[in-house]
């Protein structure tokens, strides 16, 4: 499944690498696209895995607001 | 050596912020591990505030070091340049029009980064340089297996890549030297001259509080603002258009001797090319007949020695203590007739109008 979220605060390119690296940490996330430009976030996950809600909240963890689109 | 000197001290004065400005992104880029991993570290109790690189509560990263290692990378990357540059500088010319076109293009780019900072529009995040998105993965879990030195020395050789406007004209001197060990010496001193501005803004962006940050990035941003505009400013200027700097200086020295006429007999015109630019800035020359230019220098070591006339395509090194003479064919009446410096830093005119 692929899902867009808006992800606010996004300031720079350091912030953008730090919220793909969820694709390294969430199980059942496969691929972040963010976008500093647009400040969206595109996330694959398998919804069997993960939830829209665990993604929200790996990315408040990292200090980012997400919000599903 | 003077060159390596001026080199160096250009990076001192303007490299910084100038380079700052246009390679930030890859620092930033650079500095995500370490702050992913000192904010790994840092408790945070449930409900607590959220900790962005901007939010009110910081985590306060360990950064020094991964911003030495980035800017150690970079040097050793521009230092490798300038030795390519100086070697194919025999090969290689870096006409006028291009050096014009990129100080433009360059100088674009600055004051967008600058808007950019001033958070003016949304469009203007389109000027910040990052990492495609396969390098920033290959990056991620590179430095998750390895030590967090990999990313700041891989980002900060990755530099070289994107040169700032005032790199740029270093990397023109660079090939102008036409010698190996000439050209490394010379970006080798300016990259390690925009060092200490370098780190220091980066250091102190992360280090100050949320509200002084904010001042501090605008301060920033409006110094880059300048360079920016500066930029296209001699661009312009060494195409031969009227140039803001140009008329700065010329209303500036209003109240000096500018008027030169030329001496009858010999059809003869005198410029000086000193260190701070040329003199006079203002030349009147008869029109309707062929006259020579003597450029004169003395002891002159900065920008004005690489003396242009775009209008007719001459592009002359002056020797730093010497006497170089410039047919000048015959003009029209009224013509203005533009000079600069390869840099476009120094301009001046001759007006045919006796």
């Amino acid at each position: 499944m692929k899902k867009t979220f808006r992800v606010l605060e996004l300031h720079c390119p350091a912030c953008v690498m730090r919220v793909e690296s969820i694709e390294d940490e969430l199980p059942g996330v496969t691929r972040v696209n963010a976008s500093y430009q647009k400040q969206l976030m595109q996330v694959e996950f398998d919804e069997k895995r993960v939830t829209v809600e665990q993604i929200v909240l790996a990315a408040k963890q990292k200090g980012y607001q997400a919000i599903p689109l | 050596m003077s060159e390596v000197l001026v080199a160096f001290l250009t990076g001192l004065t303007t490299g910084g912020l100038s380079c700052l400005a246009v390679q930030g992104g890859l620092l930033a880029s650079s500095l995500a591990q370490q702050i992913e991993q000192d904010v790994a570290m840092q408790p945070r109790p449930k409900g607590a505030p959220k900790i962005g690189l901007r939010s009110g509560l910081r985590p306060r990263p360990q950064i020094a070091g991964p911003i030495l290692l980035f800017l150690g990378a970079k040097l050793v990357a521009y230092t490798l340049l300038g030795l390519l540059l100086g070697l194919l500088g025999s090969m290689i010319t870096l006409t006028a029009p291009l050096r014009a076109a990129l100080l433009i293009l360059i100088g674009i780019f600055m004051v967008g980064n600058a808007l950019r900072m001033f958070n003016i529009h949304p469009i203007f995040r389109y000027f910040s340089i990052a990492p495609p998105t396969f390098l920033r993965r290959y990056i991620r879990r590179t430095a998750n297996r390895e030590a967090t030195w990999f990313s700041p020395l891989f980002l900060g050789a990755l530099t070289v890549l994107i040169p700032c406007g005032v790199t740029q004209a270093m990397m023109a001197v660079a090939i102008g030297t036409g010698d190996a060990l000439q050209g490394a010496a010379i970006l080798f001193a300016f990259t390690l001259g925009a060092s200490p501005v370098f780190f220091l803004v980066a250091y102190l962006t992360t280090q100050i509080g949320a509200r002084l940050e904010a001042v501090f990035m605008r301060l920033v941003a409006a110094v880059v603002l300048i360079l920016g505009l500066v930029s296209v400013d001699s661009g312009l200027a060494l195409v031969g258009m009227p140039s803001a700097s140009g008329m700065l200086r010329q209303s500036g020295s209003a109240g000096q001797v500018v008027d030169v006429p030329v001496t009858p007999q010999s059809g003869t015109l005198i410029l000086n090319a000193t260190n701070s630019g040329y003199s006079p800035t203002l030349l009147h020359a008869p029109a309707g007949e062929q006259l020579t230019l003597n450029v004169v220098t003395l002891d002159t070591y900065s920008c004005a020695r690489a003396f242009v006339i775009p209008s007719l395509a001459v592009e002359q090194l002056l020797p730093s203590t010497g006497q170089v003479a410039i047919i000048i064919p015959a003009q029209e009446p009224g013509t203005v007739m533009r000079f600069t410096c390869s840099m476009g830093m120094y301009t001046g005119q001759i007006v045919f109008d006796l």
